[in-house]
């Protein structure tokens, strides 16, 4: 384990799986990925493959929660295959709810939660594949499948994590070392998620939130690429 | 859950009694089936199955356990089904549990056999490495994605799909160890064995509406049926399983005119499906 930290970074500066220290792992989306739903998306970060899909806004089903806001609500889930080794049924435990927690807490954020009075916004994520990042991963899914879905908000919210190992600071990894989860709304330049494991100088955090946010803009425009090619397929199949 | 309206509701009770669907299909017409292979890379085997807007993923892993004491020359199979909550909101939470044991039930049903193993679609035989002391355990996971109806025929092709996908590793078992203990295994992640899937079933639902019924129902459809029938259906024409669904009851001719009418359907659709997977799997190692 201590060699392979040592060598985490190898001379030439690329890391195990060949990235360099800045480098994004490769990100892929696609939109409409459940035909049922109102708004779906499929979300890829490396091996790390997630769905998630919006029903909504509609009719609140608990008649005592109605407020003259929109309820959102999530729920994360992580199929029985999505890990190396076979789990069986974490519906409900406590990983899962914390991070239906982060996600709804993130997106609502971002939603303009008072155009929708009396109305209910449900964010359902499936992780197919967990490699690493699957926090940042649902959150781009989910702000994919709410555009596709038509919901108003503030920004697209996205997701990056950055680390830090052996005096560098580096994009995505899953090292071990200090882990930096950030959301962001990239217009705006305002943070809305920022979990931290393990401890870090504040100076370097500085640096590592830095090469986080890099991330998420570049997520950002992907995400803007993605949406603005699924408009103008959604136009030409209009024929305007 | 579906809503629809009396006139809906006459409508499409009125297409199926003149062999015409809401989506311009024929009473026992399948939507354009969809198959993609190896789409969980950490998997042994997995597969994506779309019909219509119903698309379920199933993937295989292969891990190695004891065989039981009462059929220690046989491997272990076991299906779980999970309806994931994107597929409908009243999925959520434990929502989704009660059509996921149902999915399941049926689902072993269908392609295990009885409870000896015999007749089984998988060769249980084939799954032993050394009689009585190891053998390989098949965890089948299901997850239903998008749900639109006819998710048990889904479920059924993606397990099929899968089982053609999946390559369990050649293993080496270390020679002169003693009668009573555990052997030694080497297990190669190399070499890998295909399954012989040429006794995989497929299941055909039919579903009653009115006094006709019909394969592959949307959920609209679903909405409406008085009883459904699965019928799996093997490559020589032999029936592996039977389950009926449905609150109302069947007269006894009419099941055996719907298994007759099950078995010729098979036939087109197992011949889809043979093309498909062929197709998906060429596609996957290119």
């Amino acid at each position: 384990m201590i060699d392979l930290r040592m060598e985490y970074v190898s001379p030439e500066g690329l890391r195990l799986d060949g990235r360099r220290p800045m480098e994004m792992r490769q990100i892929r989306a696609e939109i409409g990925a459940v035909s049922k739903a109102d708004g779906s998306a499929m979300f890829e970060m490396g091996n790390t493959k997630v769905i998630a899909a919006v029903y909504g806004p509609r009719e609140v089903q608990n008649r005592s929660q109605i407020t003259n806001h929109a309820l959102v609500r999530c729920e994360y889930s992580m199929a029985n295959f999505s890990t190396g080794d076979r789990m069986r049924k974490s519906k409900g435990d406590r990983r899962s709810t914390e991070i239906s927690l982060v996600i709804r807490q993130t997106m609502e954020a971002s939603i303009l939660t008072h155009l929708l009075p009396r109305s209910q916004i449900d964010i359902y994520v499936q992780v197919l594949q967990a490699d690493g990042g699957t926090r940042s991963a649902c959150i781009n899914a989910a702000t994919l499948a709410l555009a596709d879905a038509g919901i108003p908000m503030r920004d697209l919210v996205t997701s990056c994590s950055a680390g830090y190992l052996n005096s560098t600071s580096l994009l995505e990894d899953s090292a071990g070392g200090p882990d930096v989860t950030l959301g962001i709304l990239p217009k705006l330049d305002k943070v809305t998620l920022l979990q931290m494991d393990s401890k870090l100088p504040i100076d370097i955090l500085e640096n590592v939130m830095q090469l986080a946010i890099e991330g998420c803009k570049a997520i950002a425009n992907y995400i803007r690429e993605i949406l603005l090619e699924n408009t103008k397929q959604l136009e030409y199949r209009r024929g305007v | 859950m579906v809503g629809l309206s009396l006139g809906e509701k006459h409508f499409i009770q009125g297409g199926i009694a003149h062999d015409l669907r809401c989506d311009g299909r024929k009473r026992l017409t399948y939507r354009p089936i969809l198959v993609e292979t190896g789409v969980i890379p950490q998997a042994n085997g997995s597969a994506r199955v779309r019909m219509g807007a119903t698309d379920v993923i199933a993937s295989i892993k292969a891990e190695l356990g004891k065989p039981s004491l009462l059929q220690p020359d046989k491997g272990k199979v076991s299906i779980y089904i999970d309806c994931s909550s994107t597929a409908e909101p009243a999925f959520e939470g434990r929502g989704g549990d009660e059509l996921a044991a149902e999915l399941s039930n049926a689902l072993q049903d269908c392609l295990l056999g009885g409870k000896s193993g015999a007749g089984a679609g998988v060769d249980l035989s084939s799954l032993i490495v050394v009689e009585g002391k190891i053998c390989w355990d098949l965890y089948i996971d299901g997850l239903v994605v998008s749900s639109d109806g006819n998710l048990l025929d889904a479920l059924g092709a993606a397990i099929k799909a899968a089982l053609c996908n999946t390559g369990i590793p050649r293993v080496q078992v270390a020679a002169g160890a003693s009668n009573d203990e555990q052997p030694e295994v080497d297990v190669s992640d190399e070499e890998f064995l295909q399954f012989d899937t040429s006794g995989v079933p497929v299941i055909v639902t039919l579903t009653k509406i009115g006094r006709h019924y019909i394969v592959d129902a949307t959920s609209e459809e679903e909405s409406q049926m008085n009883s459904a029938v699965s019928i799996s259906v093997n490559r020589q024409g032999h029936i592996c399983g039977i389950t009926k669904r449905g609150g109302v009851g069947l007269d006894p001719s009419i099941i055996l005119d719907m298994i007759s009418v099950a078995k010729h359907v098979s036939e087109q659709l197992m011949n889809k499906l043979d093309s498909e997977i062929a197709s998906a799997e060429a596609e996957d190692e290119s």
